[in-house]
């Protein structure tokens, strides 16, 4: 500890702490450029000086620590004097067209000027252009260089905590103009992070360009819809039209940043083609129709149904209350166990999922993994699903030296984090995990007496599985190494083990085997969907009720449902969200399946597949049209409000669900409540992890320098229940002959699920889906980047463009999921985790 | 009491009645108006006020001297304004009908909020909004009180060489939309006020 006066005021902050956050801790105020929190400090600005007794010079206090002992000034003339100069000094090459710029009205430049500046300059000769009209540097990003204040920023941001590193300074004195090299075209994540963090308004946005002034906007706090990471962000609108989303310094646990599509990706909400009207389907076609002619028709063909006979499917991108009133609309109105959340997962493997990664125990912060000695890195494409998870490892592991591994088929931008990269093949990180929870258990074996399940190892060999999983045992020797000299290990459950089962229960092996050696184990489950967890969490799921208590009755899966359809054995679906004929998820066509149906119910916000073949379709709102809650995949329970209403006759889902609730029961109605907050007190009685969960946010930096509020974490599950075993895990693959290749998929950076689909800009920065091969694959068939392949399964086959990804295991292709025009998911026939295709040139 | 004043008072006041006086003072003033010229404007048939420069009527948006359109669509004058009557949305155009590629999309002006404060004008980095001279407003249809971009972008009628403060001969110009009353310039003559 260390005392410091400052202002005359005593205080004692931490060793090494900068005077500015020793000042801003004691609440006195010192204006910045170059500073940002979590950003290397440059000190180049000049614009935070302070004076020290006994030096003679002042001192910028953004990269000077304290002392023992120190006295500090902050506002005497002499200083009051030097920011007048800086300030002076950066409107002498400063173009000053605010009337033109984006950022007049939120420029921090203004803002200085206007509190400290100079009303005057003196510079009489003419400024330094480095362009005359502004430049488009990528498609999300505009640049006019004659505004800069040299802060460095935007190149800080983009290499420290994207991990991209493509802006630098170009020129130096006058002349240094911070962009691309030679200002070229950015290929780069596209984030906006430099944007965010630009205080003037040299990275504009390209979308917002020249459609409002900031004081025209009216924002709300929401959540970004895209991925379970959960980002918080602003959402603005202008005359009901959203414009842009933006992050928050010190709100959320991404602070100032989001990825690409969270910051661009907001615009579908605009999108004309959105339902505004229930429709009724009226001699074979869908007719616009009023609130109460569709809830009297949805009452008339329901009740004739019995109970069992319809299926629920709500989509995991619902809130908390929506997903919570929808199951016990299912459950206890309707009488139907048949409830889901998802078209990919079996329920089965998601159970096992669920308590291999230890949510029944309560929330993990993120920060907590990532500050764990080891953070093991697996069964997710982190750097493109969850981004911001990606740059929270990128930022701790530079500051705190955390070790990263990650195991993927692919290449990802944290590899060059990583202290340790593996390339396994696919469907093998069941078998990589398995290897190293056996080489820990056989080299630690004495102290391992008595470790319970001895009997998992058996009849595993360590080259077996090494060949399964691809990986030297070399690697596999540093892996274990670095697990050994670690105190805490921190392991990530991403969706790939969901895809590939059998990774779940290594999974549970490896944390059982570290535990055991007496280190700390977290797992930090990396979902894609932003409410999936939510959704576990909120019973919808055949087998599970509430709070992971055990469901009084198993109903059917999704892909079960749709069997059951097929087979008539069930009547009716009701469908929220989700586009299961779309989607395809299963050998037997969804299409002709419901065909069969005779009563199918869907709520959505865009006519989808599903939707065009309903009898009945009610428009639904989007997050930022509605109020309600979001469970992120740490278990960080988090509030969104409604900005605007949604457009035409359209309602929130809950409202939805309370009104078709209303009219099926004959008693008054049991689940008709159509307040989130009603609902969500509801919800902290029959789920108790929810009890304690405080959705008060806190918008300041809390004293750890984290963005970690952890009153929002959910508590540990009351009871827990025993997933259904499963007895084999999917086989993990089929052989695969010459020509052929395993085929992979998963989100890509620029879109996730079916409605980044829907957003131009996302859209704009990746239209199509692209086969992704090794450059050794790509060669040995005669293909080169950007030429089309033809890739054929079992019973599909499409044609793509090709993208070569160097750092990818050869025999492998990628194609990523919910692109319009390639249905992936029939590549994936039941039972097949990983499906083998052939490639050829096409 | 003062008696020898009461008395100079009513000799005085005789004096001044026996000659009508204030009845010749009263006819003087009547018949010097009756005779001079006439101060009443014949508007609008005849006659048209021209107000000063200083005057504050109805906005218009000026263009440089190429025809470029001065506004910058920044927004200012909507903020400035107290009532907030003015809307501005700006565009992106690079085709060059404004002197940045910065323009309005839309700017109107709804004058029955304004009060003609003039802090638009005020607040405009470009002199691209004034206050113009225009002061016939009065109309029996409301869609008439708001006005576009499009016409406050028509040249003003009264132009700025003008210094005003005058009356000038009205002139009827007939045009196929109808007759219209304008100011004949030309011929406009001080007012003595
Ligand atoms: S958009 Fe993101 S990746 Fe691209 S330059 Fe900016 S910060 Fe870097
Ligand atoms: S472009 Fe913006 S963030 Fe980058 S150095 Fe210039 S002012 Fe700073
Ligand atoms: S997609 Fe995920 S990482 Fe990106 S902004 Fe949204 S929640 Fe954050
Ligand atoms: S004159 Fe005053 S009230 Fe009228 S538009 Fe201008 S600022 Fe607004
Ligand atoms: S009229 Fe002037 S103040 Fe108003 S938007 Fe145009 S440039 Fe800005
Ligand atoms: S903020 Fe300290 S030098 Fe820039």
């Amino acid at each position: 500890m260390a005392t410091v006066i400052i202002n005359g005021k005593t205080s004692s902050v931490k060793d090494g702490t900068l005077i500015l956050d020793a000042a801003r801790d004691a609440g006195v105020e010192i204006p910045t450029f170059c500073y940002q929190a979590d950003l290397m400090g440059v000190g180049s600005c000049r614009m935070c000086l302070v004076e020290i007794e006994g030096q003679k010079k002042l001192q910028p206090s953004c990269i000077t620590p304290v002392m023992d002992g120190m006295s500090i000034q902050t506002e005497t003339p002499q200083i009051l004097k030097a920011r007048q100069g800086v300030l002076e000094f950066f409107l002498s090459n400063h173009a000053l067209d605010c009337p033109v710029c984006d950022k007049g009205g939120e420029c921090e430049l203004q803002d200085m000027v206007y509190k400290h500046g100079p009303v005057e300059g003196r510079y009489a000769e003419s400024k330094h252009r480095f362009h005359e009209k502004d430049y488009i540097l990528s498609p999300v990003i505009v640049k006019n260089s004659n505004r800069c204040v040299q802060c460095l920023r935007c190149v800080r941001v983009c290499d420290e905590v994207v991990g991209r590193n493509v802006l630098a300074s170009l020129g130096r004195g006058h002349e240094q103009e911070e962009t691309s090299f030679l200002r070229s075209r950015l290929d780069c994540d596209h984030c906006g992070n430099c944007i965010e963090v630009c205080p003037v308004g040299c990275f504009m946005r390209l979308p917002y360009r020249y459609k409002s002034r900031p004081w025209d906007l009216k924002g709300t706090d929401t959540i970004c819809p895209y991925c379970a990471t959960g980002c918080r962000m602003v959402v603005e609108e202008r005359d009901g039209e959203a414009l842009r989303a933006r992050a928050q310094i010190g709100v959320g646990i991404n602070s100032e940043t989001l990825c690409a599509r969270g910051r661009f990706g907001f615009d579908f909400i605009n999108d004309p083609r959105r339902l505004t009207t229930p429709l009724v389907k009226k001699f074979g076609k869908l007719e616009p129709a009023t609130w109460s002619e569709a809830l009297d028709f949805i009452s008339e063909k329901l009740s004739g149904i019995e109970g069992e006979r319809i299926g629920g499917l709500a989509s995991p991108v619902l809130t908390n209350e929506e997903l919570y009133s929808f199951q016990k609309l299912m459950r206890s109105t309707l009488g139907s166990p048949n409830i889901d959340s998802s078209t990919r997962w079996d329920p089965v493997v998601v159970e096992n999922y669920i308590a291999a990664s230890a949510m029944t125990s309560g929330g993990l912060s993120v920060f907590d993994a990532a500050e764990a000695d080891t953070l093991f890195v697996a069964g997710t494409q982190l750097s493109d699903e969850n981004p911001i998870v990606d740059y929270i490892a990128r930022r701790i592991s530079a500051e705190r030296g955390t070790r990263i591994i990650v195991a993927s088929v692919r290449d990802m931008k944290l590899d060059s984090s990583a202290g340790l990269s593996i390339r396994h093949l696919p469907g093998g990180l069941g078998a990589l995990m398995k290897a190293a929870a056996l080489s820990l258990y056989e080299s630690k074996k004495d102290k391992l007496q008595g470790f319970a399940g001895v009997e998992r190892f058996e009849g595993l060999s360590a080259d077996v599985l090494l060949g399964e999983a691809g990986v030297s045992s070399d690697e596999l020797a540093a892996i274990t190494k670095r697990f050994e000299t670690s105190a805490t290990v921190a392991l990530t459950a991403g969706t790939d083990l969901l895809r590939q089962s059998c990774g779940i229960l290594a999974l549970g092996l490896l944390s059982d085997v570290l535990k055991a050696l007496g280190k700390e184990v977290l797992i930090l489950p990396i979902l894609d969907r932003a409410n999936q967890r939510g959704a576990w969490e909120m019973g919808v799921l055949p087998g599970l009720a509430p709070g992971y208590r055990t469901a009084s009755k198993r109903g059917l899966g999704t892909k079960e449902m749709i069997e059951a359809a097929a087979a008539g054995g069930i009547d009716a679906m009701y469908v929220i969200g989700e586009d299961p004929v779309g989607e395809n998820p299963s050998g037997v066509s969804a299409f002709d399946a419901l065909s069969k149906l005779s009563f199918i119910l869907v709520q959505d916000t865009f006519l989808t597949d599903t939707a065009a073949m309903a009898d009945c379709v009610l428009p639904g709102a989007f997050p930022a049209e509605k109020d309600g809650t979001f469970t992120n995949q740490e278990g960080r329970v988090q509030a969104m409000r409604r900005l605007k209403a949604p457009p035409g006759d359209a309602r929130a889902y809950l409202a939805i669900i309370a009104s078709v609730s209303g009219v099926l029961s004959s008693t008054t109605g049991v689940c008709t409540k159509t307040n989130s907050m009603q609902v969500f007190n509801e919800i902290r009685k029959e789920a108790p992890a929810y009890a304690g969960v405080s959705l008060e946010f806190n918008n300041r930096k809390n004293k750890l320098n984290k963005l970690d509020n952890r009153e929002a974490l959910a508590g540990a599950s009351e009871g827990g229940f025993t997933p259904v075993a499963m007895t084999s895990c999917a086989p993990a693959a089929e052989q695969r002959g010459e020509g052929e290749f395993y085929l992979i998929t998963g989100n890509t950076l620029f879109h996730s699920g079916r409605l980044s689909h829907s957003s131009p800009t996302l859209t704009g920065l990746q239209k199509g889906a692209a086969l992704e091969l090794s450059e050794a694959d790509a060669s040995a068939l005669g293909l080169s980047s950007g030429e089309e392949a033809r890739v054929q399964g079992n019973d599909y086959e499409v044609t793509l463009p090709v993208r070569l990804r160097k750092g990818m295991r050869d025999g492998v292709v990628y194609i990523p999921e919910f692109f319009p025009g390639v249905s992936v998911e029939r590549f994936f026939t039941t039972g097949v985790s990983l499906p083998v295709v052939k490639v050829k040139k096409s | 009491m003062n008696c020898s004043c009461g008395v100079g008072k009513r000799i005085k006041d005789f004096v001044k009645s026996a000659l009508f006086l204030d009845f010749i003072k009263g006819m003087h003033v009547t018949l010097g108006y009756l005779f001079s010229k006439s101060i009443t404007i014949r508007y609008p048939d005849e006659e048209k006020w021209i107000p000063y420069q200083r005057f504050r009527g109805r906005h218009t948006l000026n263009m440089t001297s190429e025809g470029k359109e001065l506004c910058v669509a920044c927004e200012l004058c909507s903020k400035a304004c107290p009532t907030d009557c003015i809307t501005v949305i700006p565009m992106e155009d690079d085709t060059g009908i404004g002197i940045t590629d910065r323009v309005a999309k839309v700017w109107k002006v709804d004058l029955v909020r304004c009060l003609f404060c003039g802090y638009c004008e005020d607040a405009c980095p470009t002199r691209a909004v004034r206050l113009s001279r225009e002061y016939e407003l009065s109309t029996t249809d409301i869609s008439r009180t708001k006005f576009e971009k499009r016409e406050l972008l028509l040249p003003e009628s009264v132009p700025e060489q003008v210094h005003g403060g005058g009356i000038a001969k009205a002139k009827f110009v007939r045009s196929k939309d109808g007759i219209k009353i304008v100011a004949n310039l030309g011929k406009m003559k001080k007012m003595r006020w």
